[in-house]
Parts: C-alpha cells; structure tokens; sequence
C-alpha cells in the first residue's frame, strides 16, 4: 500500500512557514521602495544606503556587537572553570549553592536581572565608585552573568561525556596537569567552546530588557534603538539592518559547520 | 640454602635475597565506607609478567590505578624500585599504563599519539622520530603513523596504546585488561605476542583481567582478589594444582568439593571421611588435627572411571551419568553420587579426553560409573 505522504508534508510545511516566513518577510521588505512596511511598491535598496547614512543606527549596532563579543569572550572563560569546577572537582563544600546560582540566571525572569543588577551597580558607584556611571561596561558585566551560565551548561555537558582516561593517560605519559589541559582537554572541548561564543554572542546580542535597565546615556544598544523606532513607526532600515544581521549570522553558521566536518566533528548549538 | 642460579632469574620470589621492584605495603584504599583494596601487601621482581586477577569489582583495578598513581593509598606505601613513590604524582613516576579503553588521543595521529610522551621529557625532534619509527615497526603498524584513531580497528588501537606506552622506555608497564576489547581469535594470538614481547625488552608487566585463561597463559605469577583482598599469590601451576583456599579453587577452572572430616593421619597423607559416607587419602603438606572439618578439592580432569570399584574403596565414588556436555578434545560428564531424590546426594563433575569419536563410546546417559582420583591429584583445604 502506498502511504499517503501529503498530511506529513503539509505539517512540516507548516512548520517551517512558522518560522521562516515572518524573517523570508523582513528581508523581502527590506528591498521595498515605499517608505510604508506593509505596502509594497516596487524594488529598490535606498534604504540599504540610508542605513549606511544613518550614524546614530549604525553607532548602537557597532556598541552591540562590540558587547557581545566582549560578553562572549569572558562568559566563555568564566562559563568554562564554573563547568570544570562542577564536573572535575567532586563533591566540594559548597557545591549544590554554587550550582544553583550558577543555573539561577536560566530560570531567573530578565526583569529582575536587570532591576537587581541596576541597583547593585549605583550602589557600588556611591561605596567604591566603580563603574563610574553606565554605560559599555555595566551592559557587559550583565550579560557575562547570565550568559555564562549558559556557557557553562553547553561546556559541562562536552566535558562530563569527554573519558576521563584521556587526561590520565597524558598524565601518565609525563604531562603536568597545566598541559594536559593545553594538549588534551581544551582541543577536545573546543566544539563546545566555539558554540558557548556563539550563544552567548546571540544571547548578548539581542538582549533588550536587562540593557534598557544597566544602559546610561549615550550608551544605547541596537534593539534598544529598534524598539524605540518600532514605537515611531517602523523604517524600512530596519529591515535592511536586520537582513544584513541574517546574513552575517547565517555565514557564521556555515563556516563553523563546515569548519566542524573538516575536523570530524558535529556541530551543535 | 644455596639456590641454583637458573632459579634466581627465572623465580626471584624465591630467593630471599632478591629486592623486589614493587613493594606494596599494607596499602588500604577506601572509597567512603567502602574498602576497594584492603590491607594488600605485594611484592614484584623485576621481568616478572604479574597478572592481578579477579571477578569485577574486587579491588584489582584499583590496585592498579595505585600503582599509576591515579589514586591516593588511604593507608599504607608504595615503593618502585626502592623509591616511595606514595606522594609522587602519575607525571613524575617511572611508570607507565595501557589503559583499558586504550585512551588513545583522538585529535591527534597514531605517531602524534606515540610521540606525546617523548615531547613531554624534552626529546629532540630527530630522536624522536626514530623512536616513534622503532615502536611502530616493533608492533607491526608503521603504515599507520598518519591514520586518526577512530580510522583504526579495535585490534590496531591495542597495538598503537602499546606502543604509546611503550615510547618513555618505562621500568614497570601496568597494563589494565590489555586484551579485553579484542576477539577470541585475536585475543588468544596477541597473548603469546605480548609475552614475547615483555621477554624481549625486559621490562615488569603487572595486567589486571578478569579472564582467567589470559592470566594463566601469560602471567610468571597470579596473584588471585575479592573484595579488595589478596587470596593467593603464587604461579600459574601452583595456583590451579594447589589453591589454598575453596574461593581460589572454584575461581580457577572447575574444581569438585568434599566436605569431611580429618579421621586419620599418615606421614604426609591424611584421611578424610567424607559427608558423602566415603573415605579420601589425600596428600596434604601441612599440619592437621584428628577431626577438622576440612574440603577436599579434585579437578575433574584428574577423575577416571575405575575398573575396581569396592564398597569400602578409597577416593572411589559411584553414580549416574546425569549429563554430557561434549566440547570436541574433551567431555564433561556430571555423574550425581546417590539417589537424585536424597537430598545429600550431589554432582561429581569429570572430564575426560575424547581418545575416540563419541559416537564410539561406552559411557552414555543415565549409565552407571565408577570413578577413582588418585591421592596426589587433589588438595585439602581448610574448611
């Protein structure tokens, strides 16, 4: 008998319609000439060129990949000693507290990171007087606390499934454990690391409550910048910015996908 | 005593002069509550290929992973080569280990692999080359060297772990199931291979397994564990023809056990009145009392059918051929002594060689037989 195969298929059509088509949208309408979102009026890619004209975007875009990259960096090393810690160290004092405030960030609502990090933030400024105002560096410090842990969660996972006689037998073969960290667990760890970045420069990347709360002035994140617009009314820059936005992402993507399967290995997200 | 030179080498363990090269010293290991090792005292010539053997969970493993250094003696010391090494971290001792899941580093090439020990002391380039080059031949895997771990067979990476371990010209090799992920087939070749080679370079083997075969084949001495003790220690031969005790005799090969009694003495032969109702004269080389419960222990290949079986005969039993399990060069047959529906009654295992093809012989099912052991071919144990 001949299975019927169109419900299945209409059912994942569905699903990738769901969420393809909102971003296929965007990106369509970014190519359009009437200054209206929703009114398609012709092809054109001015608003490509008033994007590139218009520095107050374009500022808030570049303040944002600069923090997500700042972000990633150090949510990578912090996230990866929190995961050794957890997985190598055994049942040290402390541990179930430090594993609950290391996950506390996954679960905790953004409205309270960002309120309760406000607070600590003016009142470090009036005890020790660091950081002084807000800005870059009070963004920063934000993300790197929640998306650490992320990052921990992704790298825990590779190193308790990494056999621990691999370290022990470079151990053995002569290697203090400084080495064998160099030589054997970071390069096997290293798929993990590489998607901890990725993550947690996404998570940074489109965070917009818990910057609106640490951000001063001056210091004005892109979605931070989108959503005010949004308020004015959407200009079709937007679209063009958010199109370019994909196409970088999706580049990344690839290239660590394909970098992945030179060096046999998965990769996952 | 004067021992004979040819001795000395061959079995050191008996010249009292000889220094060991591992000493263990009362060493406890505790995991929690739980004893892994308990209270182990070994010692360990240099050349000796020292097999640890016991079922899972015994303790030899462990041991092992102490001998590394990969864990910490809860009591007692360790000594290699007239050095402690109780606090010396595994990167500092001359030692080297085969792990049982080869552990071999899978981002790097199978010479990459023989070469990290030899970059972690410093060799120079062109030396080490050529000794990643000698290793690779001595194991027959030179057309390897380029090739990724996971591009090799199970038989393969045993060889490339080898020659890892190998590399550093190690004092003492520790090796941890060597053959355990191989098949039979290539199992039962690499065991003479590894001997051969542990003869040639010279160098202390101390194995763990689990195969009782694998230890008897390859090992100068068996030390036998449960639960995180040592039960025997001593050769192949002396502990399949003299356990010491009934858990080393039923952990080796199969063995048939007679509870008695001591009834008489004579020189060194004791008899033993047996629960079955029969008597035993066995031989037996150390002091026993009139009356102590004791085991006798006959392997069922030393059991033979008996032509002049008495009612009052000694180390003579009779009974029914219950079952046959044919296995080609021998039969195993299982003979119950006494009526099935006694309670007391009991299988008496004996294997005999097929000098004829089954189809020719005499002894079938539900026959009866009569055996008989002669009294050197058995030992008494205490109960």
């Amino acid at each position: 008998m001949k299975r019927r195969r169109w419900p299945l298929l209409a059912v994942l059509g569905f699903g990738y319609a769901f969420l393809y088509v909102p971003v296929l949208l965007l990106i369509v309408y970014s190519f359009n000439e009437s200054r209206l979102v929703t009114v398609w009026s012709g092809f054109s890619v001015k608003w490509y060129g008033e994007l590139l004209a218009n520095r107050q975007l374009l500022d808030a875009a570049w303040l944002s990949v600069r923090i997500a990259a700042v972000n990633a960096t150090f949510a990578v090393i912090l996230g990866t000693l929190a995961a050794n810690a957890l997985v190598r160290h055994g049942r040290f004092r402390g541990r179930t507290g430090f594993e609950l405030l290391l996950t506390a960030p996954l679960v905790m609502p953004d409205v309270i990171i960002g309120l309760s990090l406000l607070l600590l933030f003016v009142a470090m400024q009036q005890v020790i007087g660091w950081p002084d105002g807000r800005g870059f560096t009070t963004i920063a410090i934000a993300h790197i606390t929640f998306s650490m842990a992320y990052v921990a969660v992704v790298v825990r996972a590779r190193l308790a499934q990494m056999d621990r006689s691999l370290e022990e037998a470079a151990m053995d073969l002569g290697a203090r454990p400084l080495t064998v960290y160099r030589t054997i667990t970071l390069p096997l760890i290293a798929p993990a690391l590489l998607s901890g970045w990725l993550l947690a420069f996404t998570l940074s990347l489109d965070d917009l409550v818990i910057a609106s709360f640490v951000s001063g002035p001056g210091s004005t994140t892109l979605p931070m910048v989108i959503y005010a617009s949004v308020r004015m009314g959407v200009s079709p820059q937007i679209n063009a910015l958010a199109t370019v936005i994909v196409a970088l992402v999706t580049l990344a993507v690839v290239v660590a996908a394909l970098t992945m399967r030179e060096r046999g290995e998965k990769f996952e997200v | 005593m004067a021992i004979p030179d040819q001795r000395r080498t061959l079995e050191p363990w008996q010249d009292p002069e000889a220094a060991p090269y591992v000493r263990i010293e009362r060493v406890t290991k505790k995991f929690g509550d739980v004893y892994a090792v308990d209270d182990v005292s070994l010692n360990i010539y240099q050349g000796e290929f020292f097999s640890l053997l016991g079922s899972s969970g015994c303790g030899k493993s462990t041991l092992l992973r102490l001998l590394g250094g990969f864990e910490q003696p809860t009591l007692g010391r360790i000594y290699i080569d007239g050095t402690d090494v109780t606090d010396i971290p595994p990167y500092a001792r001359p030692v080297n280990m085969m792990f049982q899941s080869y552990a071999l580093f899978p981002h790097m090439s199978v010479e990459q692999n023989v070469a990290f020990g030899l970059k972690q002391d410093r060799m120079p380039r062109a030396e080490r080359a050529e000794r990643v080059g000698e290793l690779l031949a001595l194991l027959k895997v030179e057309e390897l060297r380029k090739r990724k771990p996971d591009q090799l067979s199970g038989g393969q990476r045993q060889r490339v772990a080898l020659a890892r371990s190998l590399a550093r010209h190690p004092k003492l090799l520790l090796l941890d199931e060597p053959l355990g992920a191989l098949d039979k087939r290539l199992r039962e070749n690499t065991q003479f291979e590894l001997v051969n080679l542990q003869e040639r370079l010279g160098i202390t083997f101390v194995t763990v397994t689990h195969d009782q075969e694998e230890a008897m084949t390859m090992s100068t001495r068996i030390a036998v564990m449960d639960v995180g003790r040592i039960m025997q220690v001593d050769t192949p031969t002396a502990i399949y023809e003299y356990p010491n005790s009934r858990f080393v005799a039923r952990f080796i090969g199969s063995v048939n056990l007679f509870e008695g009694k001591v009834a008489a003495l004579d020189g060194d032969q004791v008899l033993v009145q047996s629960r079955l109702g029969r008597s035993m004269r066995m031989r037996c080389l150390y002091p026993l009392a009139l009356g102590t419960p004791v085991t006798v222990a006959v392997r069922p290949e030393k059991i033979r059918p008996c032509a002049d079986y008495r009612e009052d005969g000694v180390n003579q039993l009779k009974g029914v051929v219950e079952d046959i399990a044919y296995l080609g060069d021998v039969s195993i047959y299982r003979v119950r002594v006494g009526e099935r529906a006694d309670p007391s009654s009991r299988i008496v295992e004996m294997t005999l060689t097929n000098i004829q093809p089954r189809t020719e012989q005499a002894l079938t099912w539900e026959q009866e037989v009569a055996m008989e052991w002669a009294p050197t071919s058995g030992v008494v144990l205490p109960e």
